[in-house]
């Protein structure tokens, strides 16, 4: 009988577990996962899964004055490399003797997945908190960021119990099934504050701004979607200049690029095994528009089908 | 039975436009003094709005299509018919068969298109994948996907 308080007091913080938490609260979960990916010094190595495939890459991480230095490695497969820093992001993909280097337009990378100011996400995402869990030996809470709506896919980081440093990510669909996992094996946190030993900055081709005088413009964008990169940029192994817009509600990210036509292109969609990745080709004007992102069909269906030709 | 059917056919030629004038006026003069032919008049007016569309202010409509369904003799088994037109019958196949059609339609779908045929990867779209994943959140390689060919409602291929 004199459990019964303590069940009470159990089932109402299970309760409380479940239930959207109030928009202050909510954004202080946020922006706490957000800080520590940025602004904790931290080391260690992590896996990403989506679907059969499964890559292990080396992670460090260093505050500075000007941001935040950050460094990704792959352990597996093709070597690559990703540097991060306040001027920008690049790839170094080694390919047998030579190493490319390509300039990113975005230094978006596990575990600094949320904006820097996510306050905004809640319009379109509900945060709720989940269970306790136990990642890279380490305690930490999971944190749901489930949308409201179709047009995106939801997340659950688990958030470092003191740092808040998100240990792990899980991609969910709308029936919570993961799309993509990335998971710390080990993690060191505050490890020096010196800086990261790196080479001299590769030169690279800075990719130029899309004129304004768009001959594509996007009449209608999913709820909460805008355009937040557009730049002209040579692509590996095809010829010509594409022009690459970048559509994002702050947390999912759906790419469009424009590339000059001579025949029309074929109508095309195109899915990832876990469905995660969704394309569509259609011809706009004399332009033959690829969309596709980490986001649902339904989402890159609308902004595609929402191209017009500007007359 | 001979007569009805043959009222039905005059009827259903009329609203159709297929009586000559002296024959439509003969018909409409007939339904003058014919209740019953003039109920079953309006009934085949009613079936025509419905197979163009304008069926919003067509109360029990659908009883009425299924009492004439019911009317009709079940068959147990084949028979040869005459070629006697039995319109009300036809009509309401149609009827059904655009009211299922509409059912069908008015539901939300998440596509508007058919997937015509399964493609191998187009040899283009690699690099755009590889180029976004500057945007995605790590360094994976490009994922595998699966194309179809599409077709785009009221689009010109």
């Amino acid at each position: 009988m004199k459990a019964a308080p303590w069940l009470l007091l159990l089932c109402m913080a299970n309760a409380q577990a479940a239930q959207t938490l109030p928009p202050a609260e909510a954004v202080a979960w946020l922006q706490k996962m957000a800080d520590a990916s940025r602004q904790l010094a931290y080391e260690g190595v992590f896996v990403v899964r989506q679907g059969d495939g499964m890559q292990t890459l080396s992670i460090s991480n260093r505050p500075s004055t000007q941001g935040n230095e950050s460094r990704l490695l792959s352990l597996d497969g093709n070597p690559r490399e990703v540097r991060c820093s306040q001027t920008g992001a690049v790839t170094l993909v080694s390919d047998g003797s030579q190493v490319h280097t390509e300039k990113r337009l975005s230094n978006r990378h596990f575990p600094d997945l949320l904006p820097a100011y996510p306050r905004a996400l809640l319009n379109w995402y509900e945060v709720r908190l989940g269970e306790m869990a136990r990642v890279a030996g380490l305690d930490c809470r999971n944190v749901e960021i489930q949308p409201k709506d179709a047009f995106r896919w939801g997340y659950v980081l688990c958030a470092e119990k003191d740092s808040g440093l998100p240990l792990k990510a899980v991609m969910i669909n709308g029936n919570k099934q993961p799309l993509m996992q990335y998971v710390f094996a080990e993690v060191k946190l505050g490890t020096g504050t010196q800086k990261l030993q790196s080479q001299a900055a590769p030169r690279v081709e800075t990719p130029d701004p899309a004129r304004p005088s768009d001959v594509v413009f996007a009449r209608s964008l999913p709820p909460g979607y805008a355009r937040v990169a557009a730049v002209r940029r040579h692509l590996p192994n095809m010829p010509g200049e594409v022009a690459h817009w970048v559509f994002s509600d702050g947390l999912t990210h759906i790419s469009l690029f424009l590339a000059p036509s001579d025949k029309p292109a074929e109508p095309l969609k195109g899915v990832s095994p876990s469905g995660m990745v969704n394309l569509m080709r259609r011809q706009v004007g004399e332009f033959q528009a690829t969309v596709l992102g980490d986001a649902p069909w339904v989402a890159v269906e609308a902004i595609a089908q929402g191209l017009e030709p500007r007359k | 039975m001979n007569t009805i059917q043959d009222n039905d056919e005059r009827l259903s030629a009329l609203l159709d436009g297929e009586l000559t004038d002296p024959s439509a006026q003969r018909v409409i003069q007939q339904l003058v003094g014919d209740p019953d032919g003039r109920a079953r008049f309006a009934e085949y007016c009613a079936v025509g709005d419905l197979l163009r569309g304008h069926h919003a202010d067509l109360p029990g409509l659908t009883g009425k299509i299924m009492a004439a369904l019911e009317e009709e003799p079940t068959v147990l088994a084949p028979v040869r018919r005459d070629g006697g037109r039995r319109p009300l019958l036809w009509l309401a196949a149609a009827a059904c068969g655009i009211l299922t059609w509409g059912l069908w339609g008015g539901a939300p779908r998440q596509e508007n298109y058919a997937a015509l045929a399964s493609l191998r990867a187009p040899t283009d779209v690699a690099p755009f994948l590889a180029a976004h994943q500057d945007y995605a959140q790590a360094v994976l390689d490009v994922p595998e996907m699966q194309f179809t060919r599409i077709s785009l409602s009221g689009e010109t291929r």
